[in-house]
């Protein structure tokens, strides 16, 4: 069972770049578009691989070495991530809390390049990223207790286990933590209504901003590493927040399922919603905030059943 | 005299040599390699005692004799010192050569590492008040020798006025104890019932948060920490907001013991302020040192967290629970002690090389200065909590503490912890953000100032001293797990945990830090490889075409626009465009933005108002006519004996 879970998790690492590429198809299809195959994100980190490098003047080694650092800390927190219910013993536990450091280590040494290159998009992007980022780690930390609780444990394994069979939907502290962790899904992958992965006008970037002066290689691994937190957050979202029942077979399958389900969502809401004013995204994650504390509350006081 | 008793003797003995050698005649140098000494073989002496020697001296009493005793927590403290004040000491002997009154200085560093190990080691309300007392004073004097204009002047004033002010919790807290004999014997202030049990915690908090700096009660703190020079401001972040922390430990979880569940909460939301306010207005500050003050409030603040949620557990009956919460705040302490002087030091290197801490007045200096500089983002990693550092290790420990007290059982209770603990989360969003924008302006990109530009790498002592403690912050970020169960184990309720590496706590994911550490290191490495580096063309920056100039460089303002105006009613930023124009065409636009610290408007200048205002009601009476004082002195004489007669008095 945990070699089989280690096998698909590893084989996220390879099939990461699937999940943005299905999202960008789907909403072309949403959008009367014939677009992309979902194949799409392999050819362009194919075409990344074999060019050259770009090092804006005047850069340090943080510049250089920042695309190897997000990688590497969104491939481990990938591993930590339940498939199937089942955390594979890396030797890195499975705590949530671990899972979400990580990620601030990528965002910061992301953000430490773009001070590096100087350039004015690069920080944009950044010093958004990072207001935003006050706020949504405050919600994901709520989202994380409220999953937490019916565990009495932080570890993913346990969390996954506790939000097993249907008996967990009849609290409706799960239902909270299942719509506070929504809005994670969404800052996170960086897609709309917080974030635009499509645009090409600099001014409104987020997530590309710190991209704009990569290229080649270390451009890939800035791409693999955004597409590999779309299977972070969205795995994990199927594997507490979205019903699944019995082993490790039918674990799995609702795991493919609920992405599945995911992945159509964002393709929806991408078409449906336009892009929020940055300067209100705090107030839609405060909201999602004071939903987990309403959650934790009704737990607390015994359930509304 | 067992040989630990010897150690710590001839530790202060040394100690004291190295204070008293340069006030008498030359040779700083020589005077600091004994205090440096000294206060090592202290500190060693404080760990021993901490992994398990028998604690050594006496116990404590409520007399007025003065007695010494070092049992686990102090020698925890003692250790904690000794790691701040070894390096502090190395880095003084370059950072205080030439300087004005430099052996002066020397020898108030060594009294003030003096009076930090007299308050832990203190045994009595007489030492301990008194090595209080000259923990407060020393500072200031050492500020004042190196540096006496207007502005350094108001700040000692500042601080020391606040700090008394706020100190007097301190001794109404100390004497209340000695007085119900609470400290000889644990257990007997709780027997005097819960009004004395309330007096001597809340004046325990005023007290020992004013020194620690937690807010509303930090005012001092800002003001006194950078204009100090760096290795004492090193001192007083790394230790002496630590050994206020000491003091409200001993009151909270051994002298009042049991603390009632409102001390938890009073705790958990003076924690929170400081962590979050202390954050907050990190970011918003411009010059290096100033952030870094402000950052101290917000640590405090996470170690406050810490001991709130410990308290909170102790009276929810959870023992595991309540030690290791104890364990997480001592953790942070001693964390937060490292990567605080770190920092502090690099800080006082780059003003050296650049002329400024202004952080718009610095930048590209990690190629200047790689060694300094690369300490210094260890530094930032390390405060920003990311993992492997040590930082991560307590926030990590303290945030598992907060969650599972959100557990339950109270509603209450639930709601306050899980509110603290999205409050920590985004206090760590905050601190990195802060860091990242110190990192930035201060080490990466081009310099924006020619000064910058020259600038020349630390020799010597000011270049080993940050490197130290920047292999402190990885080491004790690899092994967190070997120390936790150690700190456990001063808990009121000792409860034991695995002593080993990595970070197995019962009801976490754990943290297994080496292996993250080596798994960081080397999927970094192998992508390193994986890239290549020799295909590489070098282009400037994307600016739209145009040229980079320095004046499209970004500041520290712009840098933290966006957070600006998200909490623009809770910051009120104020800004000034003042735009010059002759003839229609505009010539010169200057801008000035600030963000005011709300608790100096809000708070301290109202009362500071109403202070003076009473003062001149009070000089009302002051005529200066001895006729009028002896109408007073009369008056005063028969309103006593119209009180004796009625029997109110007497």
């Amino acid at each position: 069972m945990s070699a089989a879970a280690a096998a698909i998790q590893l084989g996220g690492l390879a099939l990461a770049p699937l999940l943005p590429g299905a999202i960008q198809s789907l909403k072309a299809r949403l959008q009367g578009r014939r677009g992309p195959s979902p194949l799409q994100p392999y050819r362009e980190l194919r075409r990344l691989w074999s060019k050259s490098l770009a090092d804006p003047q005047p850069t340090t080694i943080v510049y250089r070495l920042a695309p190897c650092v997000l990688a590497a800390t969104t491939a481990l927190a990938l591993l930590l991530v339940p498939v199937g219910g089942i955390v594979p013993d890396w030797g890195l536990g499975d705590d949530a809390l671990v899972l979400v450091g990580l990620l601030v280590l990528g965002r910061f040494a992301l953000a430490a390049a773009s001070w590096d290159t100087g350039s004015g998009f690069a920080l944009m992007g950044a010093s958004r990223d990072l207001t935003l980022a006050v706020f949504a780690e405050a919600l994901l930390t709520l989202a994380i207790v409220l999953a937490a609780l019916p565990a009495d444990s932080t570890g993913l394994a346990a969390m996954s286990a506790a939000a097993n069979g249907s008996a967990i939907w009849s609290e409706p502290a799960h239902w909270c933590a299942a719509g506070a962790f929504a809005l994670v899904v969404l800052v996170e992958t960086g897609r709309q209504p917080i974030d635009n992965p499509d645009t090409h006008l600099e001014l409104t970037m987020i997530h590309e901003g710190p991209l704009l002066e990569y290229a080649g290689r270390d451009l890939a691994l800035l791409q693999w590493s955004a597409a590999a937190r779309h299977w972070i957050v969205l795995v994990l979202a199927a594997g507490l927040f979205l019903p699944h029942w019995g082993g490790f077979g039918a674990q799995l399958a609702a795991a493919v399922a609920g992405v599945a389900l995911l992945c159509l969502a964002l393709a929806i809401t991408e078409t449906a919603q336009a892009k929020m004013r940055i300067l209100r995204v705090p107030g839609l994650l405060a909201a999602g905030c004071l939903l987990a504390l309403a959650g934790l509350a009704s737990s607390l006081a015994g359930g509304l059943v | 005299m067992s040989g630990l008793e010897w150690l710590l003797w001839a530790g202060a003995l040394l100690l004291a040599g190295g204070s008293l050698v340069p006030v008498l005649r030359r040779g700083a140098g020589a005077a600091l390699a004994l205090q440096g000494l000294g206060t090592a073989l202290i500190g060693l002496a404080g760990a021993l005692i901490l992994f398990g020697e028998p604690a050594l001296g006496a116990d404590f009493s409520d007399g007025l004799s003065p007695r010494l005793g070092v049992d686990g927590l102090s020698g925890f403290f003692l250790a904690t010192i000794a790691v701040v004040a070894v390096p502090a000491l190395v880095y003084a002997r370059g950072y205080l050569e030439g300087g004005p009154r430099e052996r002066l200085t020397v020898g108030l560093a060594g009294l003030f590492i003096g009076s930090l190990i007299l308050v832990v080691t203190a045994r009595d309300p007489t030492t301990f008040l008194a090595g209080w007392e000259l923990m407060t004073l020393a500072p200031a004097a050492a500020i004042l020798a190196a540096r006496s204009d207007a502005t350094v002047r108001h700040a000692v004033f500042v601080y020391l006025a606040v700090t008394h002010l706020g100190g007097a919790g301190v001794w109404i807290s100390l004497l209340a104890l000695a007085h119900y004999g609470a400290l000889g014997e644990p257990g007997a202030l709780a027997a005097q019932g819960g009004a004395v049990q309330a007096l001597v915690i809340v004046a325990a908090l005023v007290g020992f948060g004013t020194k620690a700096g937690l807010m509303p009660m930090h005012s001092w703190l800002p003001r006194a920490h950078p204009v100090a020079p760096s290795p004492v401001s090193a001192l007083m972040s790394g230790v002496m907001v630590k050994v206020a922390l000491y003091g409200l430990v001993r009151v909270l979880f051994e002298w009042a013991a049991p603390a009632p569940l409102w001390a938890g909460l009073a705790l958990l939301g003076l924690g929170l302020l400081s962590a979050l306010g202390g954050a907050l207005y990190a970011l918003t500050q411009h010059d290096l040192k100033r952030l870094l003050a402000f950052s101290s409030i917000e640590n405090v603040g996470i170690a406050a967290l810490g001991l709130g949620a410990s308290l909170v557990f102790a009276a929810g009956g959870e023992e595991l629970w309540a030690a290791i919460a104890f364990g997480a705040a001592l953790l942070h302490v001693l964390n937060h002690a490292v990567f605080k002087a770190l920092l502090f030091l690099a800080a006082g290197t780059f003003e050296r090389a650049a002329g400024s801490l202004d952080l718009d007045r610095l930048g590209g200096l990690l190629r200047r200065m790689p060694w300094t500089g690369g300490a210094f983002l260890v530094g930032a990693l390390a405060i920003a909590g990311v993992p492997p550092l040590n930082g991560f290790a307590s926030e990590w420990l303290t945030l598992q503490a907060l969650a599972h007290a959100a557990f339950g059982p109270s509603l209450g209770v639930g709601l306050a912890a899980a509110v603290a603990a999205a409050g920590l989360a985004a206090t760590a969003a905050l601190a990195a953000f802060a860091f990242l924008k110190a990192t930035g302006l201060v080490l990466l990109g081009a310099a924006r100032r020619p000064e910058a530009a020259a600038a020349r790498e630390a020799v010597g002592g000011m270049r080993l001293a940050p490197l130290l403690l920047a292999a402190g912050c990885i080491a004790l970020g690899a092994v967190p797990g070997l120390l936790v169960p150690a700190l456990m184990e001063l808990a009121p309720q000792p409860r034991g945990l695995a002593s080993e590496p990595s970070l197995a706590v019962p009801g976490t994911g754990s943290l297994p830090s080496p292996w993250l550490l080596l798994g960081i290191v080397a999927l970094t490495g192998l992508l390193w490889l994986a890239r290549g580096s020799r295909r590489a063309a070098p282009v400037p920056a994307w600016a739209c075409g145009e040229r980079v100039e320095p004046a499209l460089a970004w500041t520290s303002a712009g840098f933290t626009k966006p957070l600006h105006l998200v909490l623009e009613s809770v910051l009120r930023p104020r800004r000034e465009v003042t735009v010059v124009r002759e003839r229609g065409l505009v010539r010169s636009v200057a801008y000035r933005g600030e963000v005011p610290h709300l608790f100096d408007t809000a708070l301290y200048r109202p009362a500071r108002r109403l202070a003076l205002r009473g003062a001149r009601l009070a000089r009302r009476i002051q005529s200066g006519s001895v006729r009028a004082y002896a109408a007073y002195l009369l008056a005063l004489l028969l309103v006593l004996l119209a009180l004796a007669r009625t029997g109110a008095i007497g």
